[in-house]
Order: C-alpha cells, then structure tokens, then sequence
C-alpha cells in the first residue's frame, strides 16, 4: 500500500516538472516582449528596456532563466502582479479558498444528483430509466456558463427582487454566503451530474447482475438492506473516483460560473488578468490549478487501491 | 464476434440519420448565410432592442442589427473554427497514437508522457491561458483547440493499435514483405477506426463549448463579425429588454452540441464501440 502510493506521488514529480515548463513556455510565447507586457502602455526608451531586461535577467539563456524562476516558485514565490505589483500568492490564496468551496459545493450537489438519479434509474429501470436518460443526455448539451446565463435572465425577469450577485463573504454571514452559492453551484454541478449519473447506473447495473447479490436475495435479506449493504457500497468505488476526476472540469468551469455570477474566487481573477494581461498571474494560477488536479488525481488513484482489493498496479 | 445483432444497431442507425440531418441543416443554414441572412449582420438601424416582428424574426440587438442575420453569420465562425481545429487535432492524434501504439518501445513512452503534461491542465484554462499569450485570433484559436484535444484523441487511437497490431493478418503482411510504413497505414488503421469516430464526434461537442466559452470571456475572433459566444456575452447587458439577443444564441449553442453528441451516441450503439 504505502509502496503503492509512493510510486504515485513519485510519478507526479516528473509531469509537474512538465506542466512548470508548459507554464513557464507560455509567458516566452507572449507577442512582442514580457518587458514591453509588463510596463503596459507607458513609453519606455530602449535604453531602459535593456536595463530592465538585464535586472531581470532576460538576457541569460532560457534554461538558466527557467531553472532561476523555478527555483523561486519552489520557494512560494510567483512574482508580483503587473496590476497591484503585490505578490501574486497574496493575491491568489483568499481567492483560491471562495473557489474550493464553490467547488465543494457543486461537487457534492453533482454527487447527490447524479448517484441518486443513477441508482433510480438502475434500480426502477423503466419509465424512470427512460427519463433518466433522455434528461441526462439535453443536460449535457447545455453548456454551464448558457444555462448560468439563462438562470440570471429568469431570475432578472420574474425575481428582479432577489439579489443574485450579492455574493457574501463566509465570515460576515455563514448563511447569507452559502444561499449567494447556491445557484452558481448548481450551473456547474449540472454537466457533471450527468457523467456521474451514467457511471451510477453502469455500476448498479453491473454489481445487480453478480452472484453475491442473487445469494444475499435468496437468503431472504430484506430488500432495502441488499440495496444499501450490497448495491450501493459497491457501486460506490467506481462512483467515487469519477467524481474526483471530474474535479478539473469543475475548475475550468468555474472561470465562467464565477464571472457570470461575480464571485471573488480564482476563476474570476484569472478572467480579470486575461483582460488586462496580467502574466504572472495567469502563469500562476494555471500551475496552482494543474498541482491541484493532479494531486487530486493521484489521491483518487489510491483511495481507489485501499477501497478496491482487486486492484494491483505493478 | 457471435453477438453482432444487438437491440442498439437499430437505435444507433436512427439516432445518426437524425444526427446527420441536423448537422447538414446546420452547415447549409450557415454556408449559405450571406445569402439566406435577412439583413448585413454588421448594419445598425434606429430599432434598437425590437422585440420579434415580420421584419427582424428574433428582434434586434442594442445598436439595432438583426439578431437572425448575426446568429447565421456567427455561425461561420464558430463552426469554420470547431470543423478546422477539430480535423487538425484527429490528424495529429491519428499520427500520434499511431506512432506511439504501433512502435512502441521508447518512442511509445515518450510520447505518452508528453501528452500526460498536457492532460494535467484542466483542458479550458489550459485554453485560456494559451490564447491569451498567443492573442484572440482565428488562427490562434484553431491552434490552441487542436493542441488541446490531440492528447484525448491519439490516447483513444493508441489503445485498439496495441492489441491490434499483434494480430494475425499484420504478421501475414510482414512476412510476405509489405513495409512497416504500410502496414501501420492499411492493415492497422483501418481497423481502428470505429472508436476515433465516436470519440471525434464527442470532441467536436467538447471544441463547441470551448470555442463559444472562450468567445463569452471575450477571447474569441475579435469583432465586428459575430460569433455565438460573443453574441451571448453581449446579449446580457440588455437581456431584460431583448431576451431573445441571449435566448437566440443559447440555442444555438445547445443545438449545435446536441447534434455531436445525437451523432456520437448514435454511432457508438451502431458501431458497438464499449468505453465511457
């Protein structure tokens, strides 16, 4: 167990390596130059340029310049925002928590959409299968930041007294900051619901047809307790792990989900950074997000192992 | 290969006529828009914010264009994009997962862990942040979403290529001397191809969100010409007045990837392909 997960986590290391380079490539991709980026639209003599370049150290070869930044991000440092030159970490992790719990949120809403419409239409089979199904498959034609867009325009034309965007910080009004969650929550949970409620009903579907399910039936076991001790227990392993993989695309919806609704949380600081090119917040928030997913990723990978005694990785 | 005729063969041919009809409706609709498009989608008019008339069936815009006219127009664009950016991912994930599953070997590793980097970003940020280094052009745009989507489809190309290449019939080619080349070409390929169509038709879905999402965050093709992502984002300023000015593109939105994933769904049932 503890051999596997750490052949995991050391498997990380070299992707993450990748991804740093990925992030650092796509700040030397920028058209003209990072110098020309950061001074914005004041006018600077060339002179001045070079003097900057130099203090930055732009004028040494790539790979020493890659391995100096590296080294600075290891240490926490992801330079200052062009913007509020503060530091981009200071800027980020506030924003970073209101996306988590966004996250959070939307992630257990797709859990219990998606398990509980997948285990009805595994288990009723049917009318309610058919229902199922055919809402599953319009659902996920409809892009998140649409049905967000068309929520607020219901909610502006027959709600106009309900304030959709007061967004409410956690520590002023618990409540008040959960209820401001709700909607934006549930644009994003939607898609994902469906992928889970797909998965939901393979699962019950294929653990109903097994021996040990017909001999805990022919036992005389009540049906409620073969459904919740035998059905759903197992079903619930391959449940798990699709939604943690889901988690990325969680994170690439919030960007719309939080602009829509604006809230403060990384997504929207990233769709602010790309409209005044802020780079070395973009830069950072594509590593921070990339870390978290692939973090994820490898936790739902053995989790999955310590659940499912089947599963070997050698 | 006992079991071909299952209930969903029937299912599938259906839910692809279907798919495929909505898809041609959708490309003559817009191939033809210059033609068909009652008014020049770029042309203000007085009649700001209309709601639906005989004259502008949709209404018109806050500066008073058309909003029929710039829903075909738009169309163009955001199809033209999806269509090219899609065709270069499959022809760079076909060549790919080519390589990577018939060779194998080192080159199989270090192909695969290169698209491993690329999986590790969630696919729209990575999106965002590469067109937003690279600036909001077609071009860009097109680049941005093939480089995005080549890893799933030469992952999915990769797969039936390594059980299929130990098949009986490419052992026969080889000892009768067709070149290496050839046989990953004519005798490899083809066989495989079943699973890359359903997964390029799930993609082209995918590229419609993300081509359409990244317009709405105003990354898309730069103004005047409308696309349907902008046109949604606009919309929003006035949608209490002129909700059809975002009700308009959502549709087109959904309709566009409902037909992907009609076709998808249909050809995954015709073709018996297994997997998510």
């Amino acid at each position: 167990m503890i051999r596997l997960a750490l052949t995991r986590v050391a498997w990380m290391v070299p992707i993450l390596l990748g991804v740093s380079v990925v992030a650092f490539l796509l700040m030397r991709a920028l058209p003209g130059d990072f110098v020309q980026a950061s001074a914005g639209t004041t006018e600077l003599a060339p002179e001045a340029l070079d003097t900057i370049r130099r203090s930055l150290g732009l004028d040494r070869p790539v790979w020493e310049q890659y391995l100096d930044w590296l080294a600075r991000v290891l240490a926490g440092d992801f330079g200052t925002s062009f913007v509020t030159q503060r530091p981009v970490l200071d800027e980020l992790l506030p924003r970073l928590l209101v996306t988590a719990e966004l996250t959070f949120f939307a992630g257990l809403m797709a859990l219990l959409l998606g398990a509980g419409s997948g285990l009805a239409a595994a288990r009723l089979r049917g009318r309610v299968d058919w229902l199922v199904r055919t809402v599953n498959g319009i659902l996920l034609a409809v892009p998140n930041f649409v049905f967000a867009t068309l929520v607020v325009l219901l909610a502006g034309l027959y709600f106009p007294e309900v304030g959709i965007f007061n967004y409410t910080p956690f520590f002023t009004d618990p409540l008040g900051n959960i209820g401001s969650m709700l909607l934006p929550a549930l644009s994003l949970a939607l898609a994902v619901s469906v992928t889970i409620s797909e998965n939901t009903r393979a699962a019950v579907l294929e653990v109903s047809s097994q021996d040990f399910v017909m001999v805990a039936r022919a036992k005389g076991l009540l049906p409620r307790t073969v459904l919740r001790n035998y059905l759903v227990r197992n079903a619930l392993t391959p449940v798990i792990t699709v939604t943690g993989l889901q988690l990325a695309s969680l994170l690439g919806g919030s960007i719309l989900i939080e602009t829509i609704f604006t809230i403060p949380g990384m997504g929207q600081h990233l769709f602010e950074s790309v409209t005044t090119r802020n780079y070395p917040v973009i830069q950072a928030i594509v590593l921070v997000a990339a870390t978290i997913v692939l973090l994820v990723n490898v936790l739902v990978d053995i989790a999955y192992a310590r659940v499912d005694a089947r599963v070997r990785y050698d | 290969m006992t079991d071909t005729r299952k209930p969903g063969r029937a299912a599938g041919r259906s839910l692809i006529a279907l798919g495929l009809f909505m898809l041609l409706g959708m490309v003559v609709v817009t191939a033809l828009g210059p033609w068909v498009a009652p008014f020049n989608p770029s042309a203000t008019s007085p009649d700001s914010l209309a709601g639906p008339s005989a004259q502008h069936w949709l209404g018109t815009d806050s500066i008073g264009r058309d909003v029929l006219s710039r829903l075909i127009i738009g169309g163009r664009t955001t199809l033209l994009i999806t269509f090219v950016a899609v065709a270069v991912a499959l022809a760079g994930g076909v060549v790919l997962g080519l390589l990577s599953g018939y060779v194998g070997g080192l080159v199989d590793q270090l192909v695969m862990r290169a698209l491993d980097v690329i999986f590790a970003f969630p696919v729209f940020l990575l999106a965002i942040a590469v067109v937003a280094a690279l600036g909001p052009t077609v071009p860009n745009l097109i680049l941005t979403i093939a480089v995005v989507y080549t890893p799933r489809l030469a992952r999915v190309v990769r797969g039936p290529v390594l059980s299929v290449k130990r098949w009986d019939h490419v052992e026969a080619a080889r000892s009768v001397g067709v070149g290496e080349f050839r046989i990953a070409v004519r005798h490899v390929l083809p066989l495989v191809v079943s699973p890359i169509l359903v997964e390029t038709s799930l993609v082209l879905a995918q590229t419609i969100f993300t081509v359409t999402a990244l317009s709405f965050l105003g990354l898309g093709p730069p103004p005047p010409d409308p696309n349907w992502g902008g046109m949604l984002s606009e919309g929003r300023q006035f949608m209490e007045l002129a909700p059809l000015t975002v009700i308009g593109p959502a549709c087109a939105i959904v309709f566009a990837t409902l037909t992907f994933i009609v076709l998808a769904n249909g050809l995954r049932e015709r073709l018996d392909v297994t997997g998510k």
